[in-house]
């Protein structure tokens, strides 16, 4: 048996078509090493891609100048696990409301491991409790006017006082030079918001 | 080792049993699924499409609704009604596609939850389209609600859902 184990060893040294030192590069010294690397290599890619940071590419004109239309970007899905999401966060948003579905009995757990395909990507401009206008542009929360240093480009908008609910964040775009009725904008809930934008 | 090697065997054939009783009877999720990717791929027309071709398609999608149709529409672009009838599905399919060819639509998330009697579900749907030349794409989140009806799971309800409020 011994022998036999030998022998194939050798004969598969004398048939081997690669050289010595591009086996080692390549494969390594232990290829039982290397495959079990290979495999924690692939399994931590695919966990930390699919729930820790998600990779998306930015379609659409609604977030220009800042994102601008087919950029890659990564979200942090872990961003709010410590704190909640704050004002100028930039998040991602799930379209599935989840509240409309009468049927759906979906544990908050299982709405989290769920990765949607599309999401809209926007910018918290309101907090709970807090009431959100445009006037002539300007964003007014509880009357006041918020300061908006990643606002660029000239903004009409006019739109009455909105009261944002316990749970609920309003979110907006930063490309406000389109008419408002072409935005999406509003109050979004919380479970809606998948995690905030790194780059 | 033989233990081992018939655990290993037993645990397969367990697995390729299941997953074949899943392909051969699938649940009402599975159906449903498939149902709204096949009128997905229905409604969207091909480039160049003969008269007939664009009848027998429009009545490929009234097919996948009941005889009538509860519409519940905040979108103004998708009309005002209130329900429709599967013959005038038929005319909106048919007068949709006979705009012109190149709009694309998808489903590209789709969650589906069936009521315990297991005769009525709904599905909630992010709805996708492309229109040839254009540059954007629509984004509308959907809630459809089927019932088995004759063996068939039929849409009785659709509503927009608006995803900001």
């Amino acid at each position: 048996m011994a022998q036999e184990q030998v022998g194939q060893s050798s004969t598969g040294r004398e048939q081997s078509w690669l050289p010595r030192w591009v086996r080692i590069v390549v494969i390594g010294r232990n290829p039982k090493r290397t495959l079990v690397r290979v495999m924690v290599l692939i399994i931590t890619c695919c966990v930390v891609f699919k729930f820790i940071l998600l990779p998306i590419r930015v379609e659409g004109i609604s977030m220009l100048p800042t994102y601008p239309d087919r950029s890659v970007n990564v979200v942090n899905r872990l961003a709010y696990l410590r704190h909640e999401p704050q004002r100028g966060d930039v998040v991602s948003i799930r379209f599935d409301r989840g509240d409309t579905n009468t049927l759906a009995a979906v544990p908050p757990a299982g709405t989290w491991l769920k990765t949607p395909h599309v999401m809209l990507l926007k910018r918290i401009i309101g907090l709970p409790g807090e009431t959100v206008a445009f006037d002539h542009g300007r964003v007014l929360i509880n009357g006041e006017v918020l300061d908006e240093p990643y606002e660029k480009t000239p903004c009409d908008w006019n739109r009455p006082p909105v009261k944002v609910g316990p749970g609920e964040y309003f979110v907006v775009g930063d490309n406000r030079t389109m008419p408002w009725e072409g935005h999406m904008f509003g109050r979004a809930q919380r479970r809606q918001i998948i995690g905030k934008v790194i780059l | 080792m033989k233990t081992v090697l018939r655990i290993v065997l037993i645990v397969a054939l367990a697995a390729l049993g299941a997953w074949l009783w899943t392909v051969l009877f699938p649940g009402p999720e599975k159906v449903i699924h498939r149902r709204l990717l096949e009128l997905a791929r229905t409604v969207s027309p091909p480039g160049d499409e003969s008269d007939l071709a664009r009848l027998a398609a429009a009545r490929r999608v009234a097919g996948y609704f009941a005889a009538n149709v509860e519409l519940k529409l905040t979108v103004p672009e998708l009309g005002q009604r209130d329900s429709m009838d599967r013959e005038e599905i038929t005319q909106a399919a048919l007068l949709a596609r006979s705009r012109g060819g190149g709009l694309r639509v998808n489903f590209p998330d789709v969650n589906v939850n069936v009521a315990p009697d297991r005769q009525s579900a709904v599905a909630d749907v992010t709805v996708e389209a492309h229109l040839a030349g254009g540059h954007d794409r629509l984004l509308q989140e959907m809630k459809f609600t089927f019932r088995k009806i004759d063996g068939q799971w039929l849409i009785t309800r659709v509503e927009t859902i608006q995803t900001l409020s």
